[in-house]
This record gives structure tokens, sequence and C-alpha cells, in this order.
């Protein structure tokens, strides 16, 4: 028997009255001695007294235990487990086990975990995460590791979603799960909030400055999830974002068999077939750069140094972009920085203190900084660039914005052009087009120069001398034509006059006047000397009229 | 009896009776309920299932049955206060020692801590030597007395944790511990034990983590009480040792841990001169850093309340808030500014926000060999 049975009976006249349970043996005899039906002469003064006194006895201890019990709770629940059910109580106390013992040379971690039945932690920390839970949860259920063997932790801090309701219930079907190897371990939800140090708003979120900030405040979730779940019996931890949309079954054997301290694979994303197709989505994992260690040396102590960001240019090979979809996927890369989304580690690289900082460790947080703190501490940390998950698609904010600028490009463009055909249409019905009759005006000219070339072969003879004569005076002119000034010099002249007057004129000398030009073009074939001066002249016609009236009003002043 | 009285005629007594008895039965059925919920050790403080924190206490699977799946299990640590009144926000502590010698003080002393036993848990945490399993086997013959004994002696759980140290060394003599070539590489293993033991022992419950080494033998009996008082993220107490005094003929104390110190540019500039993985150590001849060391700062006469705030703390006995050790603030096992250790551990809590301080005139005594 326990000491804890024969203990507390010394104490049962003390406590007795609240359970009722001591009533026999402490009241018992009263009750007896103060049966009515003995044959005694019935003093009425005195049995009434007797009953009063008892009465009053039994009320006082009655008040006083009341009052015991509402003042000090404590004393009469140490009494009842003893006074009531001592033994049950007891017995249920004897199966409490509060020892534990643990050898932790047995929790290191190896290639082949599942054959020694080595215990994984799974953590995630969420944030309005709902969304995406159905998805992680096929994840999870599809893992091929034997579930009892995986531990879930999660992290649930400043959700605005119904994320741990959704969260509970998901939890509470899968161990519901008939089939006692599709049940996971130990499940702890842990619901820390952190305050929102950043603000949400675009800019400040997805801006370089906030990025250090957020980085450790993401930091500080990871540990404290991790420091609140890792057990003694864990010889591994893995961390698994939920928007992970496309994974292999088989990850976490895959990534134990490399046997290394730290692992990560490589993660891209799939995009939509503008933006090509698909595209290197974690860029956290690094190899470190001479660049990148000079930069470090120039920046302040608590400057963060965050990849992909234009702001520090460091020239670190990543492993994002080092794949090859046909490259050997058992192909491992030494790296120094880690990202995030899907990490297989030993517990014990945890156990000896590596995590992930928050503050600017050698220049970088969280996961990165993490890399470099495994590193530090003489851990293996690797990298498998053909070996790759796929993280969900998001339309970020610039994608969006970009989205919204191409519809707006393209709806944009669908105005102009429909604008542009009802401006054609408009031209069309209210214009006629008169290119017909230029093509006809052409060949009828054509046709002039034609005969007047043949007239001019066969009074070559003839004609060759007058032409020439008249072709000096012209010359002396200058800019005049010398052909037709010689033939219409006259005629010309009684025409440009009244012009000059009456500008009502101008349009039927133009009219001529582009005939006459027109007319030249046949005669250049024929004579070639001076078609160049006449061809830089005859460009417009409209330029013609100033310069002739000037020309006119020049030599009669 | 009564009930043939109570039929034969309503008499006072056997109503009064009654009524005790039915007063009985109420407080008994509707108490005995939340008696147990206020309980310490009830379904809040006790996991169900083998696989929970090992700050909790858990219920044995009945050995015929197949056990339930593991249940999900809700922390709401938003309610985990660290409060300078720890007893009466009933707020959980953690008490971790790597162990390498038991001492029957150093237990006996724990024993009589006054803080409520089932709000402490122990962790310990042993090297796979033959010196290490001679300190299990002694410790876990006290941890088999204590948690059978007195409900009140009994602590909420107790973890034992074994692990080979990576430069485990020979010899754990003082003369030889404290050979200055070995101070990195001894403080680096330890470093990583305190590590180990505190991040597999600490659960999403706990609030406080006292470190107490386990040469510690002798403490006031309200440590813990005293140190929360000062709520502040990390406190230690001066660590001092008793001995004979054989000039003056009589016992008297010195410090002992130099580890609890405040900065100085000496050391600062030391440091920059130094390489990458160069450690300070503080106590050394050859390294002298000026630094102001609590130990010195003792004074019979003052209050122990005083506070001093410290850039480096010292392992023997320290109260730490558990969010400090939540943010990431661990022991560096290797040179973190210089630093190593419990050193290095301030260093990073200060990086982390978190500041340490120190009571030069509160004292707790380390075992003299």
């Amino acid at each position: 028997m326990l000491p804890l049975h024969a203990s507390p009976r010394g104490k049962m006249h003390r406590h007795a009255y609240p359970n009722g349970h001591t009533a026999l043996p402490m009241g018992g005899s009263g009750t007896f001695e103060i049966q009515p039906h003995k044959f005694q002469p019935r003093s009425h003064a005195s049995t009434r007294r007797r009953r009063s006194n008892i009465i009053k006895a039994i009320g006082a201890a009655t008040a006083v235990l009341v009052i015991l019990y509402f003042v000090f709770p404590s004393l009469i629940t140490g009494a009842i487990p003893v006074l009531s059910f001592g033994l049950l109580a007891g017995s249920e106390d004897f199966q409490l086990e509060t020892v534990r013992y643990y050898d932790l040379n047995n929790v290191q971690g190896t290639a082949r975990g599942w054959e020694r039945e080595e215990r994984i932690l799974l953590c995630a920390p969420l944030r309005d995460a709902a969304p995406h839970l159905p998805m992680f949860f096929s994840h999870l259920r599809n893992l091929t590791y034997p579930h009892n063997l995986i531990d879930l932790a999660f992290l649930v801090g400043d959700s605005k979603d119904n994320t741990l309701q959704l969260l509970n219930d998901l939890l509470v079907d899968v161990q519901k799960n008939e089939d006692p190897k599709q049940q996971f371990g130990e499940i702890s939800i842990l619901n820390k909030d952190f305050g929102q140090k950043v603000n949400q708003d675009v800019e400040s979120r997805h801006g370089f400055a906030a990025q250090a900030g957020r980085r450790k405040s993401m930091a500080q979730a990871r540990n404290w999830l991790l420091s609140a779940a890792l057990r003694p019996t864990h010889s591994w931890v893995y961390w698994r974002d939920v928007d992970v949309e496309t994974a292999p079954f088989t990850i976490l054997e895959d990534l134990m068999r490399h046997n290394k301290d730290v692992i990560v694979p490589n993660v891209w994303r799939p995009l939509p077939d503008w933006l090509g197709g698909e595209q290197p989505y974690d860029l956290n994992s690094w190899q470190e750069s001479e660049t990148a260690l000079a930069l470090a040396e120039t920046l302040d102590e608590d400057a963060v140094i965050v990849e992909g960001y234009a702001e520090y240019a460091t020239w670190r090979p990543h492993l994002a972009y080092l794949r090859d979809p046909y490259g050997d996927p058992d192909m491992e890369m030494e790296i120094d920085g880690v990202g995030g989304v899907s990490i297989l580690a030993k517990a014990k690289v945890f156990r000896s203190g590596v995590h992930f900082p928050a503050f600017s460790f050698e220049k970088h947080a969280e996961t990165e900084g993490f890399g470099k703190m495994a590193k530090r501490m003489k851990f293996s940390v690797v990298g498998l660039p053909h070996y790759t998950i796929w993280h969900l698609y998001e339309p970020s904010v610039d994608d969006r914005r970009h989205m919204e600028e191409m519809e707006n490009e393209r709806k944009a463009k669908e105005a102009e052009e429909k604008a542009k055909k009802e401006r054609l249409d408009k031209i069309h019905d209210q214009f006629e087009n008169p290119s017909g009759q230029w093509d006809d005006d052409k060949t009828n000219i054509r046709d002039m120069a034609k005969q007047e070339i043949v007239k001019e072969v066969s009074g070559e003879e003839s004609e060759k001398k007058p032409e020439k004569k008249p072709e000096q005076p012209t010359e002396k002119q200058a800019e005049k034509k010398p052909e037709e000034q010689a033939e219409k010099n006259p005629a010309k002249k009684a025409e440009e006059e009244p012009a000059n007057e009456a500008e009502k004129k101008v349009d039927e000398h133009t009219e001529k006047h582009q005939e006459k030009l027109s007319e030249k073009e046949p005669a250049d074939e024929a004579k070639t000397e001076k078609t160049k001066e006449i061809k830089a002249k005859i460009v417009d016609p409209f330029d013609e009229i100033p310069v002739i009236g000037k020309k006119d009003a020049a030599p009669e002043s | 009896m009564p009930a043939r009285g109570l039929g034969r005629r309503s008499s006072p007594i056997t109503l009064v009776l009654l009524v005790v008895l039915l007063i009985g039965f109420f407080l008994f059925f509707f108490s005995s309920p939340n008696d147990a919920a206020s309980k310490l050790r009830d379904s809040t403080h006790t996991a169900s299932n083998a696989l929970s924190p090992p700050s909790l206490p858990f219920r044995k699977a009945k050995a015929n049955e197949r056990p339930p799946p593991p249940p999900v299990v809700h922390y709401h640590m938003n309610n985990v206060t660290t409060s300078r009144n720890p007893v009466e926000n009933q707020e959980t502590v953690l008490i971790l020692t790597p162990l390498a010698r038991f001492y029957q003080e150093y237990w006996d002393n724990l024993l009589s801590l006054s803080y409520p036993h089932e709000l402490i848990s122990l962790g310990f945490i042993l090297p796979k030597t033959k010196e290490g399993n001679a300190a299990t086997a002694a410790l876990q013959a006290q941890i088999a007395k204590t948690q059978s004994g007195s409900q009140k002696k009994r602590f909420a759980s107790i973890t034992i944790l074994r692990q080979d140290t990576e430069s485990p060394l020979i010899t754990q003599n003082e003369a030889e511990r404290h050979k200055i070539e070995n101070q990195k590489a001894r403080r680096s293993a330890m470093a990583k034990a305190r590590n180990s033991l505190l991040f597999t022992t600490m659960g999403p419950t706990t609030s406080w983590v006292l470190w107490l080494d386990g040469d510690i033998i002798e403490t006031p009996e309200s440590l813990i009480q005293d140190l929360a008082a000062h709520d502040k993220p990390i406190i230690a107490p001066n660590c001092f040792q008793r001995y004979y005094d054989d000039e003056k003929k009589e016992k008297a104390v010195r410090a002992y841990d130099f580890n609890n110190w405040v900065d100085s540019p000496t050391a600062k500039e030391m440091g920059a001169r130094m390489g990458n993985d160069d450690i300070l150590l503080e106590g050394y001849a050859s390294m002298p850093t000026y630094r102001s060391l609590m130990a010195m700062m003792h004074d019979e006469s003052q209050d122990p309340n005083i506070e001093v705030q410290l850039d480096g703390v010292g392992g023997a006995t320290l109260l730490v808030k558990a969010e400090v050790h939540r943010d990431g603030a661990m022991f560096p096992p290797f040179a973190f500014y210089h630093l190593i250790e419990t050193e290095g551990f301030a260093k990073m809590a200060s990086r982390l926000g978190w500041k340490a301080w120190g009571l030069p005139n509160y004292l707790v005594y380390h075992y003299n060999e």
C-alpha cells in the first residue's frame, strides 16, 4: 500500500464533514445515544436541552467547516482525495510518470532513419495560412515516412483568418484515421502573437528596408516554435512552408539519405506563360562569395544582407540558378546561406544551439543566418541543385501590378486600334480617294510626253538651234526654267502679273504650274543636261509662287 | 438509525444530520472536480501521452490496451507569464543542471527550495563517462526517493539526459579543468551540453529557466522568488565559496565565479585585435582585461537587493526568463564576439535586446573541493 493511504487516516477527524464520509465514525455514537426509544422517563427539559445543544454543536461545526472551506480551500482539497477517493486518487497518482531518461547518443540521426525508427519533428510556422492548409495536409498524408514517427508542431501567430480552427479540425481528422499507420505522433499547436511589428501595406512589406525587420520577426517565430517543440526523442527536424505546391512524397527519405547535418532541395515555382513558365523561387540558398564577404566587412553591426535585392550585389552562386532539369538529383553542393521553404536538419544541430538568428549574425538573419551559424559550428550544410520542389505561385504585388499593366496596355491597344479603324472608315466614307485620278493623270501625261519626244526626234535638226539660243538669257535670269520659258515666257509673264495682284488667281496658276512641272518629267528623260538643277527647284509648286512674285518685283525695282 | 427515526417522527436531530449529510454529498460531488482542477497535477499540467513535453508528467498507458492516438494539444503561449510574483501566478520553473559529479548537498539544497515543487521541473545532462555513470546512479537513487516520498517534496517532472561530450576531458580536477588552454574546448563542450539540455527540456508551458550548477550546494531557500522579484530577463546572484581560513583560523567566504562582469575598454580593445575564433577569458593573470567583476563588488554591509547591469554572466546560478531563450539566446559553443558559453550568452541576449543583471550582495555558495 502507498504511504499516502495510511497517513491521511490520522487527519480524518479534522476535516470530516464536507464529504460526509466520516459522519458515521465520528458522529455515529452520538446518534445512537440520542435515540429516543429507550425506557427512560422523559425529562422534557433535559432532552430539549440536550437536543438543542447537539443541534447547536452540529450547526457550529458545519458553519466552521463551510467557512474553512471558503477561506482555505486548499486545506480541504488536501483532505478530499484522502478521505474520499483516497484509493482511486492514489492509484492515479501512481500512474503518473514524472521521470524520463534519454540517451542523446541514440538520436544523432543516420542515413536510414526509417529503419532505426528515428523520430522527425516537422515544424511549420503559420500566419493567415488557411487557404493553403488543405493542400499542406494532402502533402502530409502522402508522406511515405512512417507517420507515427513524425511529430507535428505548428506556431500560429497574429492570424486574422480562421487558420487556428481549420488547423485543429484537419489535425483531429487526421488523428481519427482508423489505420494507426496514418496517425501522427505528438501534435502541438502553439499559439503566440508577437504583435505586428511591420506594417502590412505593400510598400513597407516589400521594400528592401523592411526586409531585415521582417526576417528578424520570422526568425523569432521559428525559434519559439523549435524551442517549445524539440524533444530529447527527435533525431531530425524538418522545416516546411505550407505553401509548397508540389513535392515528392519521399522527400524526407530522399533528403535523409544524404546523411548531412543540414540539407535543402532546390525550390522553384511555376509561372504563367507570360512570365516564362517557371522561375527560381528560393534565393536564400547560396554559396558565400568574396564580394559578399568584403561587403559584409563594410556594413555596420546591425545591418542584414538580404539576398535577391539589388541593393546588395553579392555575386553569390545561388542554388536555384544552378538547376538542370535533367541533372542528377543526388548531386550535392556546399552552401552557406539556407532558404527556409524545406530544410531537413539533424536534431543535434538544433540541440547544440544553432538557431535562426533574430539579430544580425555575421550580417545575416533568419534562415540565412541559420546556415551561417551551422557552418560556424562546423556542421555540413548542403543543397541539392537538381532535386526540385515547387512553391505555389501567387502573383506577387509586382506581378499583380505587371498583370494589371499588361491588361491596361492590351485594352489601350484595342481601343487605339478601334479608333484608328473608325477614323479610316470615316475618311473612306467622307472623302473620295483621288489616287485613281492621279494614276489617270500620270498615264495621260506620259502619253503626251511620248508624243512630244516623238515630235522632237522628228524635228530635231530644225529645232536644235532656236532652242539653244533662248537658253542663255534664261540662265542669266537664274532659277527660271529654261526650256519652257523659252517657249512660254511671254504667255507666263502675262499670267504671273495678274496673279500677283489678284490672289484668286493663284489657284489657277498653281494648277497650270503643276501641269508644267509634270510635263517636265518626261522632258527630263530626253534631256539630261540640266535636270538636277531643275529637279531641285520644282519639288513643291507652292514654293514657286512667292519666288516668282519676288523675282518679278525685284527686276522692276 | 436515522432513517427509521425519520419514519417514525421527524426528529430535528435526524433532520440536521440529513442536512449535514446532504451538504457533505453536495460538497463532495461538486467540489471534487473543481478541487482537482485547482490542483496542479490536473489535465492542464499533465500530459495524457508519453509523447509530450518533458516538463510535464504524463499518465502511463495501461499495459493491456492499445494506446489511443496522440491528441492535438493546444498551448496558449500568450498566457505564459514571467512576473514578479511567480508563485501567485503559478509560473513554472525549469531548473537545469549540467552534472558531472553528484553532491548530496546539492540535492538537499534543491529539496529545501521553498518554491512550490509541483511548479518545478528538473533537467539534468550527464556525460557518458565512468564518472558520469556514477553520478547518474547517485542522482537516480535520490530521484526515486524524492518522487515516491512526501507529496510536497515531489517535483513535477524530471528529465535525465546522457550525452557523449565531444572533447571528453579525462579528469574533472579543479586544477586541470581551469588550465587556460583547456578552457576553450571545455567551455565549448559545456555550451553544447547546456544547449542540448535547454532546447530539449524547455516546454511550451515553461516560464522561467534556472541554471543551477551541480556544485552549488547552498542557496537561500527562497532563491527563485527572490531572483524573480527583480523582474529582470537575466539575473545572477554572486557565487561565493566557503572555506576554512588557515591564517585567521576561522570559516570564511571568498569569491568563486568570475564570469559575472561589466565590460571594460581594455577588453574591447583586446577583442578587436584578436582573431575571429579567439576568446577572451576572465580570471587569468596572463590575460588582464580590467573588467569590473561582480565578485569583487560584494559588500556584506550593503542591501542584498542592489542590482548591477552586467555584460557577461556565469552559469553557476542564473535565472532567465524563458522568452529570452525562446528568442534564440543560447550558449555559443564558438567565439561570439570573442566570448563563449555563458559569457557569450549574455552577449547574444543583449543583441536580442535582453539585458543581464547581477546581485553582488546576494550570495550562493559553491562546493569547495
